[in-house]
């Protein structure tokens, strides 16, 4: 039995780690918008009022991002590590069953037979374990695409409340692209890490 | 995988090498086990290309559930690499090895299997009521390196002191001293850092009785060759590099 564990599967873990960095560098830089952006509307006074709650709504999407990426970041480090065991058990069932041929006819060639049985045990449960975390892994990044999603809505209805805004009416607009953009960066990311684990093999 | 029995008395030393299998850039190396009653300790287990072949020849000799012991003289790839796979096999097994390599050596995978740590003054393996002396070769060539002699069988596993390279298919011991001393010179000269470590070495060994005198590469030496070995390793100059 040769499971798939491959090259690319290293590969794959090992690149969401950067994704996810790249996605929490722009969640802040989200934060940082919605901070700017309040401090706007404060000035900005009865003219950007409709402005003021959504730079609320920015900041809760932004940290929302953040402890989500997070999570996922936790994640993904646990699920390398179960790669690198996976890979190496696979290793050793091949090893395994390469001693067995080798030792055919020796004095003792039978004790091999519960080692190997244990080795095949032992890297189906770490294969189905890694199995149901990639599983997870792309439920939760998923669940990233929602505030990114929202935020996405949310910079619509900025740009909306910004030309209400007068003389701050550029300051604001210059938000809401801001905003537009970080989603749609962590969105790209996103999918580019639901790409990756889509070519690890799953296959039994 | 050749196996010679190199002690037969109430326990057993054996020694497994030029494989034949081997691939053709990886150095060729000499693997011993000490087979006891019950327990077998292997000496220097060899790199990961090797655990395969060593596993099946051992099964000759003793069953799986009986490798009890592992020991490593240093940390090289060619001594160890196998311990990952030997974790896996062997889940209830020992690795003797320098307390100072430990953090390092765990790199090859070591989860299942207990990591003994070995004092710089070395120590004492027991398997069934024999008695393995760990004796201290720091410096020679690595800075936490250890041999082992077998006082009732009058073995001395030198690790990579005593090392030839050699074709493949080289007998198992040397026949002509004189012969084989350009086949260890710049391996020595060169691996070896330190004449000052090279002394405390041989001091500490010629107090020893050695029959046989067993590298980890090349040909072993016996009877007379052991003290010649000694005398010629004493004249040279090693460090070479600086």
């Amino acid at each position: 039995m040769k499971v798939g564990h491959t090259k690319s599967q290293f590969v794959a873990v090992a690149s969401i780690a950067a994704e996810l960095s790249a996605v929490m560098g722009v969640a802040k830089e989200i934060s940082l918008a919605a901070a700017n952006a309040k401090a706007i509307a404060f000035r900005a006074g009865e003219k950007a009022k409709g402005f003021q709650p959504i730079t609320d709504f920015i900041n809760e999407l932004a940290k929302e991002t953040i402890d989500l990426v997070d999570k996922i970041n936790n994640h993904a480090l646990s699920l390398y590590q179960m790669t690198v065991n996976e890979h190496r058990m696979s290793e050793a069932y091949d090893k395994f069953e390469l001693v067995s041929v080798l030792a055919k006819g020796t004095t003792y060639e039978d004790s091999l037979e519960q080692p190997l049985l244990k080795a095949q045990q032992k890297m189906l449960e770490y294969r189905r374990v890694f199995k149901t975390n990639v599983t997870q892994l792309l439920d939760q990044l998923a669940e990233v695409m929602h505030p990114a999603r929202a935020a996405r809505v949310i910079a619509a209805n900025s740009r909306i409340e910004a030309s209400q805004a007068g003389e701050y009416l550029q300051s604001l607009q210059a938000v809401a692209e801001s905003v537009d953009n970080a989603a749609q960066v962590i969105h790209d990311n996103v999918q580019r890490c639901r790409l990756a684990l889509s070519v690890v093999d799953l296959a039994e | 995988m050749k196996m010679t029995n190199i002690y037969e008395g109430s326990y057993q030393w054996i020694m497994f090498g030029r494989d034949e299998n081997k691939p053709e850039k990886i150095i060729d190396t000499n693997q011993y086990m000490v087979r006891t009653a019950n327990r077998c300790l292997l000496i220097d287990p060899g790199g990961v290309e090797l655990f395969a072949p060593m596993l099946a020849a051992v099964l000759h000799y003793a069953p799986v559930d009986q490798i009890t012991d592992l020991f490593a003289s240093h940390q090289d790839p060619d001594i160890i690499s196998s311990l990952g796979l030997w974790d896996q096999a062997l889940p209830d097994a020992k690795l003797h090895a320098s307390a100072l390599w430990e953090g390092f050596l765990r790199h090859f995978g070591c989860e299942s299997i207990e990591y003994v740590p070995i004092a710089d003054n070395g120590g004492i393996i027991s398997l069934d009521g024999v008695e393995l002396q760990v004796i201290p070769a720091h410096y020679m060539h690595s800075a936490a390196n250890f041999n082992i002699y077998d006082p009732q069988a009058k073995i001395l596993m030198s690790g990579d002191i005593g090392a030839a390279l050699e074709e493949a298919g080289a007998p198992m011991y040397v026949d002509n001293f004189d012969a084989h001393v350009e086949k260890m010179r710049f391996f020595h000269q060169r691996w070896m850092p330190s004449n000052q470590a090279k002394r405390v070495w041989i001091d500490r060994v010629r107090e020893l009785d050695i029959d046989i005198l067993a590298p980890q590469h090349g040909r072993m030496f016996k009877g007379d060759d052991v003290k010649r070995f000694l005398d010629w390793f004493e004249g040279l100059q090693v460090g070479i590099a600086v």
